[in-house]
């Protein structure tokens, strides 16, 4: 736990605490939704509150007449979707950039996370598993590689042995040459941000859901989410495919090797809107 | 793709085709491009002839998952996929004796259980499909662990890379 609060501790541009997320995963998880609260939490932020209607009116989300205010949007899309606006609109800002330790140019983990969030979601919906923690773990799940990236610039050449000669996955590479692995580091944020123990959870085990214990079911959405992304080419950097295919998972969820594919084909025909998010989210 | 008045004032245009599609086009001037291929697999044929060329962009290897998907969108599969490219080649006056076809895509990831092997099935449904119809890629570029980027230039008929995490464009194939 030193070790990563270490990592966590050292990075200069640590972006700054999404702390609307939390109190609003709080209000999605109660049975009667006060929606008056909800707002309350989102107006605070302008420029929050312009993104999420700007996104209500774009061609993904508009249905006929152009929303103008919170309780509006939400009355139309559904709490849901206005909750997936608004984690949208936040993660946005934190995963554009360029993330030199993994040669990310900008928006390549963003459009990656963006895809791992709508497949996750798919999956989660299929699986009795909440999409909208689905979402946001899939969103966040390569929270960690923020950290790590400013420890493995300028070492490629070390993670690529890892990769090609000792046959590690990038994650594996992560935790020979550092002692922590990205997946581990992005939870311990998460943590640190008071977001909820299923979060912390599905996104600490997302290479390994089978050890997530209570939480292995979102851990597993996320895992497929995440692969999907990857496979159909939303994955970046080196050796961007380095990633350990674990079955067991797809076990814990009961997804077969064609429910499989045709989530890939959902998150594919979903694209749409993924790109309208990933374009006016910027 | 590109319109007259772009290409008799000599403009390079980029059609960019996105997952699940298609393009042909036998505008000299045209680049086809595909980006981020992971599993998926992308071909490309070139007639150095007619100048006539294609490009699909296959995501799945074997339509019967999604009979109704594929009517609709036969380059979600490189079963229905391969077909449509060829016909809509031909349409342009490509010949198939003259093509040129490369391969390129269906990366893999590290999974002794075969359960995500969809880079390897895909490849292995584009080779059942050449091997009944007779068609030899001349290049191929698959497999590993990396995600790929094509161009297919119709001027000069010459395939390149782009390999996520490096920065050079690699040349695959002159036609």
């Amino acid at each position: 736990m030193q070790k990563l609060d270490d990592y966590i501790n050292q990075i200069e541009h640590l972006p700054p605490a999404p702390k609307l997320l939390p109190p609003l995963l709080a209000l999605l998880q109660q049975p009667d939704l006060d929606i008056s609260r909800v707002i309350q939490l989102i107006v605070h932020d302008p420029a929050l509150t312009a993104s999420v209607l700007r996104l209500s009116n774009s061609v993904a989300f508009s249905r006929g007449a152009a929303v103008e205010n919170l309780g509006e949007a939400i009355a139309r899309l559904g709490f849901e979707t206005v909750y997936r606006l608004v984690v949208t609109v936040c993660g946005s800002k934190m995963l554009q950039p360029r993330q030199a330790g993994y040669a990310l140019d900008p928006g390549e983990l963003w459009q990656h996370s963006v895809t791992a969030a709508v497949a996750a979601q798919i999956v989660a919906r299929h699986c009795h598993a909440d999409p909208s923690l689905a979402f946001t773990a899939g969103l966040l799940h390569d929270l960690g590689k923020l950290v790590l990236s400013q420890a493995l610039e300028g070492r490629y050449a070390q993670v690529a042995e890892q990769v090609e000669q000792f046959g590690r996955s990038m994650l594996e590479a992560e935790k020979a040459l550092l002692g922590v692995q990205h997946a581990e580091v992005g939870a311990r944020v998460l943590a640190r941000w008071n977001f909820p123990a299923s979060l912390v959870n599905a996104v600490c085990y997302h290479h390994q859901p089978e050890a997530a214990g209570a939480f292995q079911r979102l851990a597993a959405c996320t895992y497929a989410g995440n692969m999907i992304a990857n496979l159909i080419g939303q994955s970046y950097g080196i050796h961007a495919l380095a990633l350990q295919g674990r079955a067991e998972a797809m076990t814990i969820l009961g997804i077969s090797a064609d429910d499989f594919q045709r989530y890939m084909i959902r998150t594919q025909e979903e694209f749409q809107g993924v790109e309208a998010l990933v374009q006016t989210s910027n | 793709m590109a319109s007259p008045s772009l290409s008799i004032l000599g403009f390079q245009q980029k059609v960019v085709v996105g997952i699940a599609d298609m393009a042909v086009s036998n505008n000299p001037n045209s680049v086809l491009a595909t980006y981020s291929l992971g599993s998926c697999v992308g071909i490309a044929i070139y007639d150095p002839v007619s100048r006539v060329g294609g490009l699909l962009h296959a995501m799945l290897p074997d339509s019967t998952i999604d009979l109704e998907k594929a009517g609709r969108k036969p380059a979600m599969f490189v079963d229905t996929g391969i077909p449509a490219l060829f016909r809509a080649a031909y349409e342009l006056r490509a010949e198939k004796h003259r093509v040129h076809i490369y391969v390129v895509g269906g990366a893999q990831i590290m999974d002794s259980s075969g359960f995500f092997n969809i880079g390897k099935r895909n490849y292995d449904a584009v080779q059942g499909i050449f091997s009944r119809h007779g068609l030899r890629a001349v290049a191929e570029e698959v497999g590993g662990m990396v995600n790929r980027t094509m161009f297919l230039n119709l001027s000069t008929g010459i395939l390149s890379l782009k390999i996520s995490g490096q920065t050079e464009e690699v040349v695959l194939c002159k036609s």
